[in-house]
């Protein structure tokens, strides 16, 4: 694994931008995408996220590890941030009529609220250790991004997969 | 042999090449951690499920989507190193020079000694019509002491309005009816807000004044040194500009300037700049007509190239800028704190008629 950080661009953003992007691309996504539920809305949290990349220094190596990172959080900021998702969802909901998001055909709506809801409100470390290891990075990867020991990513996503058990059994138990 | 830990019985189900021998044979052997090792196993199989989200990922065309957002705002915020001269450049032009030190001088006498205190808010605009000598030979601020950017606008291009508008804190209204010859979906900058800090200097307004080949008054106590903070922004703007470098149409909309004095006596100071050499003696009464509230920004409007007349835009005075050439239009006014601006290649009469039928409610 090359470990090196890029130098900027001549348009101040660095050199290996495209190269990440097309790698990383569908996984940050995908990172979004299980806190939001909507295909577009994580692509926007994507955008989001690979344009501070493409400013930043972080070495290459550690790329998919930032950008997820990176993406979990600004995907469960969107959610805490209520007065945002209610005006996003009434334009989201008009949408979806018309295009309906691949993910509509997995969870229904109601579930994927739930989710999200159960999502905001585990520990955030937990959280994004939950994210991370469902879309696919390894206990090692996952480590390296939260800067956790390789042997508490387990402890931590076990505990997360626990207590989002509870917080989806409560809510499904109180609807 | 004690039990392996919850963390090593998950890692068991996803990575069983992970967990050491010994305790891969201990759970093997083991009715507690079986058990425990199945609560990890039915834990993990309902997240699975409920996080199974699969979108289907257009890579190219999310490339795409991102090569254009890195090109329009390098376009703005790179290079660095040339960004800061034109911003020097911009507070040397007269005209914005003007205006800030028109916010400047604009105080009111509240201020006091101590902290920072607002001394004005932006809650009218009044054009000041001015001959193009007059605005040339307008000192800029630099003339009277040291100016410093805190803060930069960093404009750029977000992906659309309620983006503009979370990044931007402020509401975008909706046009209700485009002008003829407007089509299109416009596109959505955001800048953030932009300071500076001036700081008074004897020194400075000495040599400016000498060089008019003028004595400086003598400055009132305290004024050396002191300081003022000018901020605007953040701002947003829609712009439609159908793929041509001169926009159709632009409505944007902005905090209102504000000034803060970190603790002069502020009708102090704008009677000695008033009356410092270098400033035009038109330039000066217009000044002192505006300056009395802290609350009307007076907009420098070059009298060669510019007509401003007033109007009224949802009960708020409005000030209609109208190129002499009859090409450009745009109305500006202030409500709650925030500037809205409506300009382009259109006649007064519809640039009036966008700002009247702005629609707040998305």
């Amino acid at each position: 694994m090359v470990v090196g950080s890029t130098p900027a661009g001549r348009e101040g953003v660095r050199a290996d931008l495209e190269q990440v992007f097309r790698t990383t691309y569908p996984r940050v996504v995908g990172v979004a995408a299980r806190v939001l539920g909507s295909r577009a809305e994580a692509e926007d949290v994507a955008q989001e996220v690979f344009l501070a990349f493409g400013r930043s220094s972080v070495p290459a190596g550690q790329a998919v590890g930032w950008l997820s990172v990176a993406a979990a959080h600004t995907a469960l900021n969107q959610v805490r941030s209520r007065r945002r998702r209610a005006a996003r969802e009434q334009v989201a909901g008009d949408l979806d009529a018309v295009c309906p998001d691949v993910a509509d055909t997995v969870v229904t709506r109601d579930e994927r609220r739930r989710v999200r809801a159960a999502l905001a409100r585990l520990p955030r470390r937990q959280a994004v250790a939950l994210l991370l290891r469902h879309s696919g990075l390894s206990y090692a990867e996952v480590a390296a991004a939260l800067d956790l020991s390789p042997g508490s990513v387990g402890t931590t996503v076990r505990r997360a997969e626990s207590a989002l058990r509870e917080e989806l059994n409560r809510h499904a138990s109180s609807d | 042999m004690r039990h392996p830990t919850d963390g090593t019985l998950r890692r068991l189900l996803d990575e069983p090449a992970g967990v050491a021998d010994a305790d891969r044979e201990h759970v093997a052997r083991c009715p507690v951690c079986l058990s425990g090792l199945a609560a990890a196993r039915q834990d993990a199989a309902i997240t699975g499920a409920a996080l199974d989200v699969r979108p289907d990922v257009d890579v190219e065309a999310g490339w795409q989507r991102l090569h254009r957002t890195v090109g329009s705002t390098a376009h703005r915020r790179a290079p660095a190193a040339a960004r800061a001269p034109r911003w020097r450049a911009a507070l040397r032009s007269p005209v914005v020079a003007a205006v800030a030190v028109l916010a400047l001088l604009a105080g009111a006498s509240a201020a006091a000694a101590g902290n920072w205190l607002q001394i004005f808010h932006t809650e009218r605009i009044a054009p000041v019509t001015l001959p193009q000598a007059d605005l040339v030979a307008l000192p800029d601020l630099s003339a009277y002491g040291e100016v410093k950017m805190t803060e930069r606008a960093n404009v750029r291009e977000v992906a659309d309005a309620a983006e503009a508008e979370r990044v931007s804190g402020l509401t975008l209204p909706r046009v209700a009816q485009l002008p003829r010859g407007v089509r299109g979906e416009p596109t959505f900058q955001v800048g953030d807000r932009t300071s500076a800090e001036f700081t008074f200097s004897v020194d400075k307004a000495r040599q400016t004044a000498e060089a008019a080949g003028k004595p400086l008054p003598e400055p009132p106590a305290g004024l050396d040194g002191s300081q003022f903070r000018l901020s605007a922004g953040p701002g947003v703007a829609a712009v439609w500009s159908a793929g041509r470098e001169v926009p159709n149409l632009i409505v944007a909309r902005m905090a209102a300037p504000t000034v803060y004095s970190s603790g002069v006596e502020f009708a102090t100071a704008r009677d000695y700049l008033l009356s410092l050499p270098g400033l035009p003696e038109n330039v000066a009464s217009q000044l002192r007509h505006y300056t009395g509230d802290g609350a009307t920004l007076p907009l420098p409007v070059n009298a060669r190239y510019l007509t401003a007349a007033t109007a009224d835009v949802h009960g708020s005075p409005a000030t209609v800028l109208t190129s002499r050439d009859g090409v450009l239009a745009g109305v500006v006014w202030v409500q709650g704190g925030t500037v809205t601006a409506v300009a382009g290649p259109l006649s007064a009469d519809e640039v009036l008629s966008v700002a009247r039928g702005l629609r707040w409610n998305r």
